[in-house]
Formats: C-alpha cells, structure tokens, sequence
C-alpha cells in the first residue's frame, strides 16, 4: 500500500549506488513491483518507501551518472545501509565504486551496512537464465540490448573473489575492524534484475541486518527523527543560486 | 593539435587561437564563394555515395552542400516553395541508436539534429550512434571551422530538399538538417531547445569549465543515458505548437479551482522554495513562485517546457519521488534548482507535483510540502475535479467553419511579469490522424515562418490552400492563428474570428493562468523550527 505507508516517517534508510547502467533501478524495480522493463537513465534520485513488518524503510534509488555526484553526500546522509552495485560483466563498474562511489556514504551513518551487489548474473551464467523461484518466466525474445543476437553467454568480468576484496576495502575505508563486522560472504551478493535471481534474499537479508539499527534509533526516543531533519534545517539559510 | 578534428580535413583548426565564441556577434557579410567550384567533386561523391552502400555516410553533409548554396548571416532569402500545397510527410519511425547510418531510411527521415564539440566529438545525434556518424560529424565541423577560418561563421546552408541550420553556443556546435521546410529560424529556435536542455542537466559554466579544462573531452560521458530527454524534446518540437509560440498551454480549468489549487500551493511552503508547479495531462494547471527572492524575475515558457520533457521522457518518475538537480537556462544557466518530482494520482499518474527549491538539501521539508498539498486536495475532492478538466472542442465556440485555431494573447493583466500563454481547442477531425495533424502543425508554421519573417514581417495572411483555408493575424493585442473549412468566403473568415475573439474574451478566466499566485519562503532563522518537523 504505497499509498497509506507515503504518510509514515521512514524508519529507516537504504541508498542504492553504482555506475550507471549497472541496473539499480531495475534491481528495485524487480523488488517491489516484480516485474523487469526497461528502465531509462535515472535523473538525481528516488526515494521509495518500503513497509517491512512493521517499519518503514525508505530506499534511495540514485542516479548512477557522474553528473548528480554533487546529490550523492545528500541521498546518503544518515543512511542505515548502502548497497554497492556492480555489473559483473563490465569489470569498470566494480572499480567505479571504490573511485566515485564510496567517497559518497561519508555522511552515512558510523554503524551503516555495506552490501556489494553483482548484478546482471544472468548474462554470465546459464543456470541463472531459466524462470527463478518466483515463477516469472524470461522474456526470450527480447534479449538483453547488450546480447541482440542470441543469449550468448557474456565473459563474467567480476569474479565473487574480486567483490570480497571490494568489501574488506570498503571495511578498511570506514576504519572498521573486519571481525566486528558482518563477514563478507554475507554482505556480497550476485543477482539478476531480469530473472530476479536473488534479488528478494538481498533486500530481506538487509532490511533483516538493519533491524537492530531500526530498534537502537526507536530506543533512542524521538530526538531520532530530528536528527534525521535537523541537519538539513540548519543550511536552510545557505543562500541559493537566485539570492 | 589537441583539437584536431578526427579524420578530416588538414587545412583549417577549429579551435584556432581566436575564440571563435565572440564571432557569433559579429555579423561579417561577405560572400562566400565554396559552393561553385566544389560542384562537379561533390556530385561525384554524391554518386559514389549511391553505388556503394557502404559508403560512410560523412558524404550526407558534403553532397548536400555541392548541391546548395551557403548562406551566411540571414542575408539569404530562402527561396523554397511553400508547403502549403503538398502532403504532409509523414513521421518517421521511432528513434533508433542502432540504426544503420548508411541506409536510405536514415537518410530520409525528417529532421534530423546533431550535436557535437568544437573538437569535433559527437555529442548526439536523433538518429543513429554518434560512433557511427563521427566522420559525418567531423565534416560538420570542417565547415564550421573552414568558414571561421574566413572570419566569417556558417548559418545555413540549403539544397533543393534540405536546410542545414548550423549554430554554434559556446564549446558546442548544433547542427538541424531538415527536409520540413521550416524557417531557418525555426529550425535555429529548435537547435537552441536542445541546447538549452543540455544546460538544464548540466549548466552552462560546467560545460564551459569542461571544455576549458580539456578540448577534446567526450561530453557523452556525462549525458550518457539522457538521449531519451533529447529525444523526446525533438519529438515535441515536432508535435506541439507550444515550442512554436514560445507560450504555455495552460489546462482550461474553472477559475474558481484553478484559484484554490493556487491556494493550496501557496500555504504549503517551506523555506528557500521558489515554485511550486502542478501539471496535469502535460499542461499546466497553476503556478505559485516565490515572491521577494525572484521578484522581478519569471520563469520563462522555455524553461517550463524543458522541465515539462523532463519529466515526460522519465519513465522512471512514476514511481516514488524524484529529488534531482535541474537548471533552468532561461531563469539562470549556471545554477542548478532542485527539483522534487511527484505524481498525485498513482497508478494513473497524470496529475504531476513539482516543487522546486535552492536548497539542495530540503528534499525531506520539501516532500512534507507535498502531503500537505495532497492532504489538502484530498479534503477538497480536487484530484477528481482534475480528472475532468480537459481541452476544449472547437465546436464550442460555435462559428461554424472554424476547424482549429491558435491564440496567444499579449493582454494578460501582468503580462510583463507573467508566462506567456496560448490557448487552442484539440485537434479533431479531419486532423484526428498523425500526418492529418503534422499536416496542419506545418501550415501553422509555415504561416507563422512568413509573419515572422526577418526579411518582409507580415501583419496578416489569408491563405487559400487545398484542403483548408488558413488565416494569421498578429497585432499589438494577440497573435492568432486560424484554420478554416476550404469554401469560407474572406468576409466569413473575418466574421468568425470577431466571433472568435469575443468567445476567447469570455472564457478567458477558465483558459488562461489570470493572476499567477505568489508566497514568500524567504528563509528566516527565527522560524527554523516550523511545523514540518513534527
């Protein structure tokens, strides 16, 4: 009911990030409307509300173009968990994340999650290919636009290996102790937006590891929701491009 | 060379020390003489071009030009027969990156419009990669670059069946080859839209400063994904006359809601908010803007249909809510607002909310906005008024003959300080098919072309076509176009637009934005710990 959770103050924030055309659009289109259609360049960002039990998650799909980089401090700030999105045929995309993206969830909050997602595991393996578990069945006439001709398997760039070691650099970017924190084989995921090929086990897993967050900012009362307002009301009077 | 355009001519550089920037103000009227001697060679690639298929299809541009003549700085007169009396061509089909740039059908289509650096790098083209017509695009730039290295600066260029309209805003180079016999003002117009929104998603000093930084820079990089926002402009200059008028359509809509949707966007502010817009089928419902910040400012009809093609060629807007950056290049070309993009009415979405703020980092605020106005409309059962809200018959005017009109007052009270605006009835038949409408969308421009005309403007025309009877007039009050049955006698068409203009008077509240609302968000420190963070 998108309509009845739009008034409710989320409890909580996911941002999505990655180089364009990775296919994080499509990977939350997948989720919440499971349905894969061909999504158009994503302009800045946008903010979903997702009802999990009884919490409101707010998700932050952003734009993976270098041009809204400036947003990406603003979609990130006070976020509970980031996914990083890679697409394992094009090896750039994972490098993209540790060059332009990680820089980005400065502002997220101390305790936030990482993610890292390889998307489009369809296009590199067959099993992957057929109907998932959600009995969707694969379009096959209209192929991907990156394999016209047939379903040609594509040469799989980004090995799980590669996106491990992403991870414990993102651990070691944030200062964070790899021990105290959520081991890697966990928190790296392939998926497919196109079969959904795991797309559901990635939000659930995290909306899951971002509970205790969730509690710890309702334990914390309500001054929780004015932090989330609060640093944004002080700028109010930075002056703007017109003044 | 660091500008070296890839893989043409040797002999002139682009970007050669002079800025060639401050040439566009200077008019130099001497005659170029490229064409004669250049004649019997082109026809020769001309033909070569026929008998090999793949053939690159750089040759497009040089064998039109050996067919032409060039014409510099509006001194040409276009000399081109009107298309009053022939068929409207029909659209071409969809647009295609993929298509095969060597093929007939490219060729064929339309309008086509490219952009390119001043290094030469293809920026975007309508139809086609820009990796497949770099060669094509690269012989636009020698002849931007051959008449520049004259001191002089290439407007245009006409053959028997195309204009080449070449324009040059800063680093970027905009070229229209168009087969629509439109002016080349028009078509100057249209290339300045595209321009224009390029800067509404990238500002003007970044592309400056882009440029500055590196010449050759492959600006793609940063537009990759919105070839379908320029598409789907080109789309619109082609279908709506709104680009034509540089006016708005407004929805017609009672005054008395059209009053308190204004009031509900008038109370639901926060500070550093300077807009608040609600669209609704495309057309615009009613706009509230900031009063002391922007005070003698206004936000242009151009920058409103920019920021209305965003949000039509953005699929991905229907769902949740937008918060992104956008320039509006008529308002400021080198700032960036921030918009918030939502839909009212889900699934449907029709009815389109956009607020936009200087702070970038007010989305949160700037969404509570956005339930209180639709609180506000749910009480007053307003989505549902909207729903039935919708363009007018023709019929309702009640001349009969009359079959379709345009309508641009210049009379609104405010005007000054205000959108312009135009009204017009749907289109019904016999233009209720694609080409039928195109058809009559040409007429209209072709009318509007000789009114207009640098050359001879023209005050009034009655013009007696084939299959319809067409007459703009254009005073100090309005600008008007009408279409008639083909039989109307002069004396009739004259009755039915004294007619017309009395029916225009009394609906005017219902078509057009009267009194355009204003708030006043200035930010106030004492008030920083308002309502919306409940």
């Amino acid at each position: 009911m998108p309509q009845a959770t739009r008034t409710k103050k989320p409890d909580v924030k996911v941002v999505i990030l990655g180089d364009m055309n990775v296919g994080k659009t499509s990977l939350l289109h997948r989720y919440t409307e499971r349905k894969f259609k061909d999504t158009i360049s994503t302009v800045g960002g946008a903010f979903f509300m997702k009802q999990w039990g009884p919490y409101n998650i707010s998700i932050w799909d952003t734009a993976g173009r270098e041009q809204f980089h400036g947003l990406g401090s603003m979609y990130c700030r006070g976020a509970a968990a980031v996914i990083l999105t890679y697409d394992v045929t094009n090896w750039q995309s994972l490098a993209e994340l540790e060059n332009r993206f990680l820089s980005l969830t400065d502002t997220a909050n101390a305790d936030c999650i990482f993610a890292i997602v390889g998307n489009k595991a369809d296009l590199t393996d067959t099993r992957i290919q057929g109907p998932d578990t959600d009995g969707e069945q694969v379009d096959e006439r209209q192929p991907v636009v990156t394999c016209p001709t047939s379903p040609a398997i594509l040469h799989k760039q980004v090995s799980r290996e590669d996106a491990i070691a992403l991870y414990s650099h993102v651990l070691r970017y944030k200062g964070l102790e790899e021990k105290a924190c959520l081991p890697a084989d966990k928190m790296c995921f392939e998926t497919s937006a196109k079969t959904g090929y795991n797309v559901d086990s990635l939000f659930e897993s995290l909306f899951d590891l971002v509970l205790p967050s969730i509690l710890k900012k309702r334990s914390e009362g309500e001054s929780s929701t004015v932090d989330l307002e609060s640093p944004m009301e002080v700028k109010t009077n930075k002056a703007g491009c017109c003044s | 060379m660091p500008s070296h355009p890839e893989g043409i001519l040797e002999s002139s550089d682009p970007t050669s020390e002079e800025n060639p920037r401050t040439q566009d103000h200077q008019p130099d009227l001497q005659k170029l003489h490229i064409q004669s001697s250049e004649t019997d060679s082109g026809k020769a690639s001309q033909d070569s071009a026929l008998d090999n298929g793949h053939d690159d299809s750089g040759e497009f541009v040089v064998t039109m030009l050996a067919r032409s003549k060039v014409e510099e700085q509006g001194m040409g007169t276009k000399d081109a027969s009107s298309p009053l009396s022939e068929t409207g061509t029909p659209l071409g089909p969809p647009s295609h990156r993929n298509e095969d740039v060597t093929a007939d059908s490219w060729r064929q289509h339309r309008k086509h419009v490219f952009v390119l650096s001043e290094a030469g790098k293809p920026i975007y083209s309508r139809y086609g990669s820009e990796e497949a017509l770099s060669s094509t695009m690269g012989v636009m730039m020698a002849l931007v670059s051959f008449v520049q290295s004259g001191d002089n600066t290439i407007r245009s260029v006409y053959s028997d069946e195309h204009t080449v309209v070449f324009t040059q805003r800063g680093p970027l180079v905009l070229v229209s080859v168009s087969s629509s016999r439109q002016s080349e003002q028009q078509l100057r117009q249209e290339l300045l839209y595209v321009y224009n929104q390029i800067v509404s998603m990238l500002t003007q000093a970044s592309i400056t400063r882009i440029f500055e930084h590196k010449k050759n820079y492959d600006l793609r990089r940063l537009l990759a994904g919105s070839e379908k926002i320029l598409d789907g402009l080109l789309n619109l200059v082609d279908s709506d006359p709104s680009i034509l008028l540089s006016a708005v359509h407004c929805l017609p809509l009672a005054s008395s809601l059209r009053d308190s949707l204004s009031q509900i966007l008038q109370k639901s502010i926060t500070p550093n908010l300077v807009f608040s817009i609600l669209i609704a089928k495309n057309q615009l419902l009613t706009i509230v803007q900031e009063k002391t910040v922007i005070e003698d400012a206004r936000l242009e009809p151009s920058d409103l249909h920019l920021l209305l093609n965003l949000i039509g060629a953005s699929s991905a807007f229907q769902a949740g809510e937008i918060w992104t950056p956008i320039c509006l290049p008529s308002f400021n070309p080198d700032c960036y607002f921030y918009a918030y993009i939502s839909y009212l009415d889900p699934p449907e979405c029709t009815v389109c909310l956009v607020l936009l703020s200087t702070d970038k980092e007010a989305f949160y605020s700037v969404a509570e906005c956005k339930r209180k106005i639709e609180e506000a409309m749910q009480t007053q059962n307003a989505l549902n008024s909207i729903a039935k809200a919708h363009l007018y018959s023709v019929s309702q005017v009640g001349v009969s003959d009359l079959r379709h009109f345009m309508y641009k007052p210049f009379d609104v009270p405010d005007n000054h300080r205000q959108l312009t605006q135009f009204t017009s009835p749907e289109m019904e038949a016999p233009y209720s098919s694609e080409e039928e409408r195109m058809r009559l969308l040409d007429l209209y421009r072709d009318m509007h072309s000789r009114i207009h005309s640098t050359s001879r403007p023209l005050k009034l025309i009655y013009h007696v076509a084939e299959r319809e009877t067409l007459l703009a007039w254009v005073t100090s009050k309005f600008e008007l176009y009408t279409c008639f049955s083909p039989l109307v006698t002069k004396t009739c068409a004259i009755n039915a637009i004294t007619k017309l203009l009395r029916w225009i008077k009394k609906e005017e509240d219902r078509l057009f934005i009267r009194y355009p609302p204003k708030y006043s968000t200035t930010p106030n420190p004492s008030k920083s710990s308002k309502s919306d963070a409940h």
